[in-house]
C-alpha cells in the first residue's frame, strides 16, 4: 500500500495504489455512471458506463477495472465519454421490452401513480393510496368524482375485459381518509420567507398553493368568486361533486397556511401590476370564463344563455327562469350538465342540440347515458338554423338537419348540412354550451396568442412578465379538463419552487420504456367484470340535486383495485437503467430494432424473470457465483442472442436455489422481481 | 524416384484422397518408386498435386489438377522411367511462378516434407534449434536472439514476440504455461492449418524453445474443432516427437521438461482472442478478460502464460538455425521478416503465399495471385479479416507492414487477404463481416453486442432498398462508439470493414441509399430485370420458365417483366438465348 496523488475532474485527490479509479472517485464524491458494478465482486467490465478518459491514455478506460497511480489525470465526464455512455444507453433501451409506467399514468396529464394507489387500496391502506395520490394531486375526492379518467381510457386491462374503475375508487379512498381521524396532512417545510400570488381559486389554483404551501412559501390566493373552487364549484352541478366534499379539501389546502381572499378581482381591486411587484411570483390561473357564442340569428334574444354562465347562476343558489322547453347546444360535459341541471330545475322537455352523433360526442358515455335515464331528448345530427322569437324572447328553434361528412384532420367526421332540410321545435330558453374562452380583463399586459389566450411557456410556465407564470384553461391551447390544469400546476409549482430558490429548473417530462402489447398477451388472464357504481333512480335523482352515485361498497372496491394488471415496472423508483437514460439526452428511436421479447420465467424459487428488461450485466450470474457460492446461473448462446439461463442451460440446477433473492438485489433494473405472497393478490 | 500427394485439407477436398489411394492401388511391390504424401504447398488452385522426386529429393515434376483417370499415366510413365511422358499433366511455367516471388520461413517445409513422419522433418533439420537451445543458449539468450529478429506476432497485432516472453520469464511463478492459439477463425484464412497439417513438429519445437525462455513446463494447443486432419496430424506428431526424446521429461538429457496437449475449441471465433481463449481452456465460457493484468502476468488459471500463434512458432526454428539478424534482413525498418497470407476471392492464383514484408499489395495479388479472375478489373482487397478493412486499387501499392497497413484503416492481421471485383458490392460485403462479427460477439459488452447489431440491421436495410438518409452518419456514430466501448479486439475492429468502405466506396453506400441502386448489381432487392425490345424473339421460354409467372407476352411478340412479382431469381437470364433480358442495379434505370 502506497499513497498515490491524482486528479480527478480537476479535483485532487489522495488515494492507496491498488484502489480503481472507480472506488477513489465514489470515495470522493464523484459519481461514474455504471451497471456492472458490484464492490463485492470482481471486475467485469461489460455496460461500458464507467469509462473514463485517462490523459496520455488513447483509449477510453473503464473505471471499475482500472488501478490508478500516481499522478493520473482523469476526466469523467469529457464529451467522449459522455457520447460513448449516450450510445451504450441508447443501446440498452432500443433492446429494453417493459413499461417504467403504467398505460395509466402515462396518459394522465398529471402522471399520477394509478398503479401505486390501486395497489394500497387493494390491500386496504386507503391512507398510503391518498398519500400517493397527493404527491400529484390534492383534490382526490372531487376529482375522483368528476374525472373524465384519461387513465381509464388507456388502462390496459380493458384488453382483458373492460378497464380498471379508477377514478371511481380514487374518491373511494379520498372519501374515507377525509372522513378519518387522521386524514393526510402532507409535510409542510419551514417558511422560505418568499412569498407567492395565485390569481384563481380553481384546480389549477389550488393545486400550485398546495405545493408551494408545503415547499413552505408564503402563498396567497385571490379570486373573483365568493368561494373557493373555481369551476370545480361553479362549472359542476352539485349532484355530481357535492360541494361539501370540495370543501373540506379546500379546508385541507388552507390548513398549510395558504391565505385565500375571495370576491377580489384582480384588476379592480387590486392592479396586476401591484400584485406582481408584492411578490416573488405570481402565478395566473384565472380560467376561462366566458361561453362562446353559438354564431345564429336570435342569439341576442332574451332566453338565450351562455352553458357555464347557466350553471354558474344555478350554483349561486338563483334558480334562473327556464320554462318548459330548454335546448342546450353541444356535446360535451358542459352540455351534459346543463342539461340534466335544466331537468332537475322542473324543465318539461329538456333537448341537446348536437350537429354530430354520440360516437363523436366528447361527453362521456355514462353522462349521456344518465342524461338519458333522466330525461334528456338528444337530437343528433342538428345544428342552430335561427332562433326565432317573439317580444324579444325566445319563442323557437330552427334547426338545420346535418349528416356526417369525410372525416376532418383529427379524423372526426365533420357534419354537414343536409340541403333544404329543417325542423322547428317550440323552445323557452337556448343554452350555448359550445366552448369556453378567457376573460383578459385585467392581465392585459401579458402576451395573448391568436386564440386570446395567455402565452405560456410549455417547460418553464413562464409568462411574457418576468416572475408572473400561467397555468390552466386561460393559457395556451384554452380550456381542458380540471386534470390537465392541476397537471401544470403541479409541474408549475416545481419550476416556481426551484426559481424561488435562485435556479430556475425547467420541467422536462421524463423518458420512459414502454412496450409494446396485444391482446393475445392477456388471454390467459382470468376475466373478472368491472365494478360499476351504484346511483340512485333516475326518476329520484332528477328532481333533486343530491349526489347522483351512491359510492362503491368497500369489498367491492378492494377487489375492483386488485383488478390492476401492475402494468408499471416494480422497480422504476430504484431503477439506475432509467435514471441514466434520464440524464443524457437519448435518441432510442434512431436504434430501433429487433428486441428480446417481454418473457416472464418463474423457475427460481420466489423469483420472476422478465427477459425483456435484462441488460445482461451478469450482475445476477455473478453474485450467485461469488456471493451466493451456488453457480445456479450462466450465460447462454452468443451475440445479441446471448440470455442469462441455468448454468449451461440446464434447468436441474435451479433446483439448488436456496431462494436467497441476492440475485434480484442486485439487478440494476426491474428483470428480477421477487414475488412475495402480497403480490399474488393480482389475479 | 517419388511420388508425393499433396494431401492437406485443400487438397482432400479437391480430391487427393482418391488420387492417392489409386496410386496405392496399381502400385506393385517391385515398383521402383515410392509413394508418399505432403501437406499444402500454397497452390490450392492446383490441388490435387502430385509431384515427382528423383532420389536425391530434387522435385522433377509438379503435376496439378490430377484426375483418378491421371493415375495410370502417372504410374506408367515411371514404371518406364519416362517422367518426359507426364508433361501434359505438369503445370505451366507461370503457375510455377507462384512459388517464386515466395520468401518461404514458416512454409520452409510445407508441401515439401511428410508431415506424418518425424523422419522427414529431422532430415530437414529438425529440432536442430532445439537442441542448440538446450545445450548452448541461456533463456535470456533465446529472448535476446527473439529480439534481435524482430519478430511480431502473427496473430494480428503485432506485439512484438520478445517482449511478451520476457515479460512471462521475469513474473514471479514456478509454474508458467506456454499456449499456441490456433484458433485460426477469420473467414478465408487458413495459414495456421496449413502449417500444422504440413509441418506439426516445427510449431512443436517453436513451442519448446519458447516454453524454455520463459520457464514453462506445460504448454497447450488451443485448436479450433473444425480443424480435425490438423488435430490428428498433430496428435500424432506429439506422440512421434515424445517417442523420440523431444518432449516429456528431461528433454534431449537437458534436465528441461515440457509436455504438450491438444484443446479443441468449440467453435466461438472470440476464443481467438487471447484472455477469453484463458478462459475456454479454464473449462468456462469463452469471455474476454479485462486487461491488465495481461496473460504474462495473470494467464491460464491465475499463472503467467504466454500466448503465440501458429505462424509466429513457426518462424522459431529458423531464427534460432540462422540467427535473429538474418531474420531481420528481411522485411522493413519496423516489419521483419514474412508474413504468410491466404489469398482468396476473385483472384486467378488463390493460395498460401509468404512474402517477405515490404512487398506491395499490388505484388501479391497480381505477380503471385496472377490478378483478377477472367481479367476483370480490381476492385477492392480486405485484408484483416473481419478485423480488417477494406482497400481500393488507390491502395495497391501500399506495402505489407504494420504501420503501413494500419494507417489505411485496414490492419495486417492474421493474414486473410480476399480479393474482389467490379462484381461485389462493398455494402454487402460491409454486411457479410459485420453479420460475421455480431454473431461472434460474445455477448459481453453493451457496444459489441447491440452496437454490432445494430450496424447489422443498418446495413441490412440499405442493401434491401429501406436505407434512410441519416444512416451513414449513424453507422460512423455506432462504428466509433462501439470502437471505444468494446473490452477485445473483436468489437474495437468489427467496424473496421464498414469504416474503410464508408471511406473508400461511400458513393456506393450513397447510391444504395440515396438511388436505391446497387451499382455491383448484386443486391437482389434492388435489382431490376427487364426485356430489351430489340433483343426479344417472342420465343416465349422465359414467360414459360419463370417459377412466379412474373413473365408475361404472347409468341413472337415483346415480353414484359411484372416487377410486382419478379423475385429477382435470374433464371431468365439464363435461358434467354438472344441476351434480351438485361439487369440494372436500380430502379432509376428501369425508368428511364
Amino acid at each position: 500500500m502506497q499513497t498515490i496523488n491524482l486528479t480527478i475532474d480537476g479535483k485532487s485527490v489522495t488515494a492507496q495504489s491498488g484502489q480503481t479509479i472507480l472506488q477513489i472517485a465514489t470515495d470522493n464524491g464523484i459519481a461514474i455512471p455504471n451497471l456492472c458494478y458490484d464492490p463485492r465482486l470482481k471486475s467485469y467490465g461489460a455496460c461500458g458506463l464507467c469509462t473514463v478518459e485517462v490523459e496520455g491514455s488513447s483509449k477510453l478506460l473503464r473505471s471499475c477495472a482500472t488501478l490508478a497511480t500516481d499522478g493520473m489525470v482523469i476526466h469523467t465526464d469529457s464529451p467522449r465519454n459522455r457520447q460513448s455512455r449516450k450510445v451504450a444507453l441508447e443501446l440498452l433501451m432500443s433492446d429494453h421490452e417493459g413499461d417504467c409506467l403504467g398505460p395509466c399514468t402515462l396518459n394522465c396529464p398529471a402522471g399520477t401513480d394509478c398503479q401505486g394507489y390501486l395497489k394500497q387500496i387493494a390491500l386496504g391502506n386507503d391512507y398510503q393510496a391518498v398519500k400517493i395520490i397527493k404527491d400529484k394531486l390534492p383534490l382526490p375526492a372531487s376529482i375522483g368524482r368528476i374525472c373524465p379518467h384519461p387513465c381509464e381510457t388507456a388502462c390496459r386491462r380493458k384488453l382483458v375485459e373492460e378497464p380498471i374503475s379508477i377514478a371511481h375508487l380514487k374518491y373511494f379512498a379520498a372519501d374515507r381518509v377525509l372522513a378519518s381521524d387522521n386524514p393526510y396532512k402532507p409535510e409542510v417545510m419551514p417558511a422560505s420567507g418568499k412569498k407567492v400570488a395565485i390569481v384563481g381559486g380553481g384546480p389549477g389554483g389550488l393545486t400550485a398553493a398546495y405545493f408551494l404551501g408545503s415547499k413552505g412559501h408564503a402563498v396567497t390566493i385571490y379570486d373573483a368568486m365568493p368561494r373557493m373552487g373555481g369551476m370545480l364549484r361553479y362549472g359542476i352541478p352539485e349532484y355530481r361533486l357535492p360541494k361539501k366534499i370540495l370543501d373540506a379539501e379546500i379546508t385541507e389546502i388552507a390548513d398549510l397556511g395558504v391565505v385565500m381572499h375571495n370576491n377580489v378581482n384582480v384588476g379592480k381591486d387590486i392592479s396586476f401590476m401591484e400584485l406582481k411587484a408584492e411578490n416573488d411570483a405570481v402565478l395566473v390561473a384565472i380560467g376561462a370564463w366566458k361561453s362562446s357564442k353559438i354564431g345564429c340569428p336570435g342569439e341576442e334574444l332574451q332566453g338565450v344563455m351562455g352553458g357555464i354562465d347557466f350553471l354558474r347562476e344555478v350554483a349561486l343558489g338563483e334558480r334562473p327562469t327556464i320554462g318548459d322547453n330548454v335546448a342546450v347546444v353541444g356535446g360535451g360535459n358542459t352540455a351534459m350538465d346543463a342539461c340534466r341541471t335544466a331537468v332537475r330545475l322542473g324543465a318539461k322537455r329538456v333537448y341537446i342540440i348536437y350537429r354530430r352523433t354520440q360516437a363523436e360526442s366528447p361527453a362521456d358515455d355514462i353522462e349521456i347515458e344518465e342524461a338519458k335515464e333522466e330525461g334528456v331528448i338528444f337530437r343528433f345530427l342538428t345544428n342552430p338554423a335561427e332562433i326565432i322569437g317573439e317580444n324579444g324572447k325566445v319563442k323557437e328553434i330552427n334547426l338545420q338537419i346535418m349528416q356526417l361528412g369525410e372525416p376532418d384532420a383529427s379524423g372526426r367526421r365533420s357534419p354537414i348540412p343536409v340541403e333544404g332540410k329543417f325542423e322547428t321545435l317550440p323552445m323557452d330558453t337556448v343554452i350555448a354550451a359550445i366552448g369556453q374562452k378567457i376573460n383578459i380583463d385585467g392581465f392585459e399586459d401579458l402576451q395573448q396568442n391568436r386564440w386570446g389566450n395567455i402565452c405560456a411557456d410549455e417547460k418553464t410556465f413562464r409568462t411574457s412578465l418576468d416572475s408572473v407564470f400561467a397555468v390552466g384553461d386561460a393559457t395556451n391551447n384554452g380550456a381542458d379538463i380540471a386534470i390537465t390544469a392541476i397537471g401544470e400546476a403541479h409541474k408549475a409549482a416545481g419550476v416556481i419552487d426551484t426559481y424561488l430558490h435562485g435556479i430556475e429548473i425547467p420541467y422536462k417530462k421524463p423518458y420512459v420504456s414502454e412496450k409494446e402489447v396485444t391482446p393475445e398477451m392477456f388471454v390467459d388472464r382470468q376475466k373478472q367484470t368491472r365494478i360499476k357504481m351504484p346511483t340512485r333512480p333516475a326518476e329520484e335523482r332528477n328532481k333533486d340535486f343530491n349526489e347522483v352515485n351512491c359510492g362503491l361498497i368497500e369489498e367491492q372496491a378492494r377487489k375492483e383495485a386488485a383488478r390492476c394488471l401492475e402494468c408499471g415496472c416494480h422497480d422504476y423508483a430504484d431503477c439506475k437503467l432509467i435514471d441514466y437514460a434520464n440524464c443524457y439526452d437519448l435518441d432510442v428511436a434512431r436504434l430501433k430494432g429487433e428486441k428480446h421479447p417481454s418473457f416472464i420465467e418463474d423457475s427460481l424459487v420466489s423469483i420472476e424473470r422478465d427477459q425483456g428488461k435484462c441488460i445482461l450485466c451478469n450482475l445476477c450470474v455473478r453474485v450467485c457465483d461469488e456471493v451466493a457460492e451456488k453457480s445456479i446461473l450462466g450465460l447462454v448462446d452468443k451475440g445479441f442472442d446471448t440470455v442469462i439461463k441455468a448454468e449451461f442451460n440446464n434447468p436441474a440446477t435451479i433446483t439448488y436455489c436456496k431462494d436467497c433473492q441476492k440475485c434480484a438485489e442486485a439487478c440494476p433494473t426491474g428483470a428480477l422481481k421477487v414475488v412475495s405472497p402480497k403480490t399474488l393478490l393480482r389475479s | 524416384m517419388r511420388i508425393v500427394v499433396g494431401m492437406g485439407s485443400c487438397g482432400i477436398a479437391a480430391g487427393a484422397k482418391d488420387v492417392y489411394q489409386a496410386i496405392c492401388a496399381i502400385k506393385k511391390t517391385d515398383d521402383d518408386f515410392t509413394v508418399g504424401v505432403t501437406g499444402c504447398i500454397g497452390m490450392c488452385f492446383l490441388e490435387p498435386i502430385v509431384d515427382i522426386y528423383d532420389d536425391k529429393k530434387n522435385l522433377l515434376h509438379r503435376m496439378g489438377n490430377v484426375r483418378v483417370k491421371d493415375v495410370a499415366l502417372i504410374v506408367q510413365a515411371l514404371r518406364e522411367n519416362n517422367p518426359d511422358r507426364l508433361a501434359p499433366l505438369c503445370i505451366t511455367p507461370e503457375n510455377a511462378d507462384f512459388l517464386k516471388k515466395q520468401t518461404r520461413i514458416a512454409l520452409q517445409h510445407c508441401g515439401v516434407i511428410d508431415p506424418t513422419d518425424i523422419n522427414d522433418y529431422l532430415a530437414s533439420d529438425g529440432y536442430q534449434a532445439l537442441q542448440k537451445v538446450l545445450k548452448s543458449m541461456m533463456p535470456e539468450e533465446v529472448i535476446e536472439e527473439i529480439k534481435i529478429s524482430g519478430l511480431a506476432g502473427r496473430g494480428g497485432a503485432g506485439f512484438p514476440t520478445w517482449f511478451k516472453w520476457d515479460a512471462a520469464r521475469k513474473a514471479p511463478s514456478n509454474t508458467k504455461y506456454m499456449i499456441c492459439n490456433a484458433d485460426e477463425g477469420d473467414p478465408g484464412a487458413y495459414m495456421d492449418r496449413a502449417v500444422i497439417e504440413g509441418d506439426p513438429h516445427s510449431l512443436i519445437e517453436g513451442m519448446l524453445i519458447a516454453a524454455y525462455a520463459i520457464g514453462a513446463q506445460d504448454a497447450m494447443v488451443y485448436v479450433r474443432a473444425e480443424y480435425p486432419l490438423a488435430i490428428i496430424v498433430l496428435e500424432d506428431a506429439i506422440k512421434q516427437a515424445l517417442d523420440k526424446g523431444f518432449l516429456g521429461q528431461n528433454i534431449l538429457g537437458s534436465g528441461f521438461s515440457c509436455n504438450i496437449r491438444i484443446k479443441a475449441g468449440a467453435g466461438a471465433f472470440v476464443c481467438g482472442e487471447e484472455t477469453a481463449m484463458l478462459e475456454s481452456l479454464e473449462g468456462k465460457r469463452g469471455m474476454p478478460r479485462l486487461k491488465p493484468p495481461f496473460p504474462a502476468e495473470y494467464g491460464y488459471n491465475g499463472k503467467p502464460s504466454n500466448i503465440n500463434n501458429v505462424e509466429t512458432f513457426a518462424n522459431i526454428a529458423w531464427i534460432i538455425n540462422n540467427g535473429g539478424k538474418k531474420f531481420a534482413a528481411l522485411g522493413t525498418e519496423g516489419s521483419k521478416g514474412t508474413k504468410v497470407f491466404a489469398l482468396t476471392g476473385k483472384i486467378k492464383r488463390g493460395g498460401l503465399v509468404e512474402v517477405p514484408m515490404g512487398m506491395t499489395l499490388r505484388e501479391i495479388i497480381f505477380d503471385i495471385g496472377g490478378g483478377i479472375r477472367k481479367d476483370k478489373e480490381f476492385k477492392a482487397v480486405q485484408i484483416g479479416g473481419p478485423s480488417g478493412g477494406c482497400l481500393p486499387a488507390s491502395l495497391l501499392d501500399t506495402t505489407i507492414d504494420y504501420k503501413a497497413l494500419n494507417a489505411t484503416g485496414a490492419i495486417m492481421g492474421s493474414g486473410g487477404m480476399v480479393v474482389m471485383d467490379s462484381s461485389t458490392c462493398m455494402v454487402n460485403m460491409a454486411k457479410f463481416f459485420l453479420d460475421f462479427t455480431a454473431k461472434e460477439s460474445c455477448g459481453k459488452c453493451t457496444h459489441c453486442r447491440l452496437g454490432t447489431k445494430r450496424m447489422l440491421e443498418i446495413l441490412s436495410r440499405i442493401t434491401e432498398g429501406k436505407g434512410k438518409e441519416g444512416d451513414i452518419e449513424l453507422l460512423e456514430e455506432l462504428s466509433y462508439a462501439i470502437k471505444d466501448g468494446s473490452l477485445c479486439g473483436l468489437g474495437q475492429s468489427a467496424p473496421n470493414p464498414v469504416l474503410t468502405t464508408l471511406n473508400y466506396f461511400r458513393d456506393e453506400y450513397e447510391a444504395h441509399i440515396v438511388d436505391k441502386e446497387c451499382p455491383a448489381k448484386e443486391c437482389t432487392e434492388l435489382l431490376v430485370y427487364a426485356i430489351l425490345a430489340d433483343k426479344c424473339t417472342g420465343c416465349t421460354l422465359c414467360a414459360r420458365k419463370c417459377p412466379t409467372g412474373a413473365i408475361h407476352g404472347e409468341a413472337k411478340k415483346l415480353h414484359t417483366i411484372d416487377q410486382d412479382a419478379c423475385i429477382k431469381c435470374g433464371q431468365c437470364v439464363d435461358l434467354c438465348r438472344f441476351a434480351a433480358i438485361s439487369i440494372e442495379g436500380g430502379s432509376r434505370h428501369a425508368d428511364n
